[in-house]
């Protein structure tokens, strides 16, 4: 086919290549670039035809990658590639999946989006190709995460640290770990509240489980609790702060 | 996976934990750019990275097709669709791994005579 303007001559990476396809055809948008070698590197994705001319794909501007085996969709079994950028193309584009519908790509609103195929002449390489991607992928978080629940400012959390409980940051426990490192005035000061939460809860709802009969006996086994009625107001103030 | 120490702060303290609890599971996700994919997950890491095996793929033309394996960068997964019978236990999940805080709410306040 014709010559694509985005294709550039550059030497294959070197460096961190996860896996390596020669013999790979190119496809963008349903139309062929050519038969060539798929580079998957940790730094970029890079396609060189045989003639020495390619493209690089940055790992971020790729949404989506994927094997697809149905030959209903496209006759060849290949990785899926969806880039959000825009790839100059040649007028003429014609997208078996789309059957002859206009494609929205001059719609401003509308990201930009090109789909590359890449299909190896050896079919059971999909696997290892596509494994490559994720790896490379996933070495490439997306940067600016608008919904961030990620943003991590602090210090590593240090797990070996935390577990000799010399770690400094602050953390929760379980309820099991977390009673373990009271001390006994704490732990008598929790029984006292657990009581009397027991207490005034078990009047209005009768609340399975958080004081019943055994572990009332539990309790008083060598412990000084007293399991007396909440007094209007005693405590009224008193956070649970742990 | 990969199970970095900060990979497994950033999951335990996110919503990610919830969609790890995916695994394995038929799912649906709704990608950015409105189409979707219903597969069984295999991977979801702390960047909400999806992994999906026997993918039906509908792509925003409302054009249906197969993938074998698909893998979605956590930036184009707008919502992953919890499969109903799991819900309660997602839900419980998120309640016992919140902080501190989120535990202490649950408490009922003693109410006084």
């Amino acid at each position: 086919g014709g010559a694509m303007s985005f294709l550039k001559r550059f030497p294959p990476p070197a460096e961190g290549v996860r896996h390596q396809q020669p013999d790979t055809e190119a496809v963008l948008a349903g139309r062929t670039l050519g038969a060539g070698t798929l580079y998957i590197a940790e730094s970029r994705l890079s396609w060189l035809e045989n003639s020495g001319v390619g493209f690089s794909l940055d790992y971020p501007t790729i949404s989506l990658h994927a094997v697809s085996r149905d030959l209903n969709a496209y006759p060849w079994e290949h990785l899926y590639v969806m880039v959000n950028a825009k790839f100059e193309e040649e007028e003429t584009k014609e997208a078996p999946m789309a059957e002859g519908e206009e494609e929205e790509d001059s719609d401003d609103d509308v990201e930009p989006i090109a789909e590359f195929r890449f299909v190896p002449s050896d079919k059971s390489a999909l696997e290892a190709m596509f494994s490559a991607m994720c790896e490379c992928q996933a070495l490439h978080p997306d940067p600016d995460d608008e919904d961030s629940d990620n943003d991590y400012e602090g210090e590593e959390y240090d797990v070996e640290a935390h577990e000799l409980e010399q770690g400094d940051i602050p953390t929760f426990y379980t309820y099991e770990e977390g009673l373990s490192h009271l001390t006994a005035e704490g732990q008598a000061t929790l029984e006292r509240l657990e009581g009397m939460l027991a207490q005034s809860v078990s009047s209005q709802y009768n609340m399975a489980g958080v004081r019943t009969e055994d572990s009332i006996r539990e309790f008083e086994d060598g412990m000084e609790v007293d399991i007396a009625p909440v007094v209007a107001g005693q405590f009224e103030d008193a956070e649970v702060d742990h | 996976v990969s199970h970095s120490v900060k990979e497994r702060t950033i999951a335990e303290n996110s919503l990610v934990i919830l969609l790890q609890g995916l695994h394995g599971h038929v799912t649906t996700v709704d990608l950015r750019d409105e189409s979707t994919a219903t597969g069984r997950v295999t991977n979801v890491d702390a960047f909400m990275n999806v992994r999906l095996a026997e993918v039906t793929f509908t792509d925003r033309q409302g054009t249906v097709s197969r993938l074998d394996e698909l893998f979605v960068t956590g930036r184009n997964v707008r919502y992953v669709h919890i499969p109903d019978e799991r819900q309660l236990q997602a839900i419980h999940r998120v309640r016992y791994f919140g902080g501190r805080d989120k535990g202490r709410k649950e408490f009922p306040r003693a109410k006084h005579k």
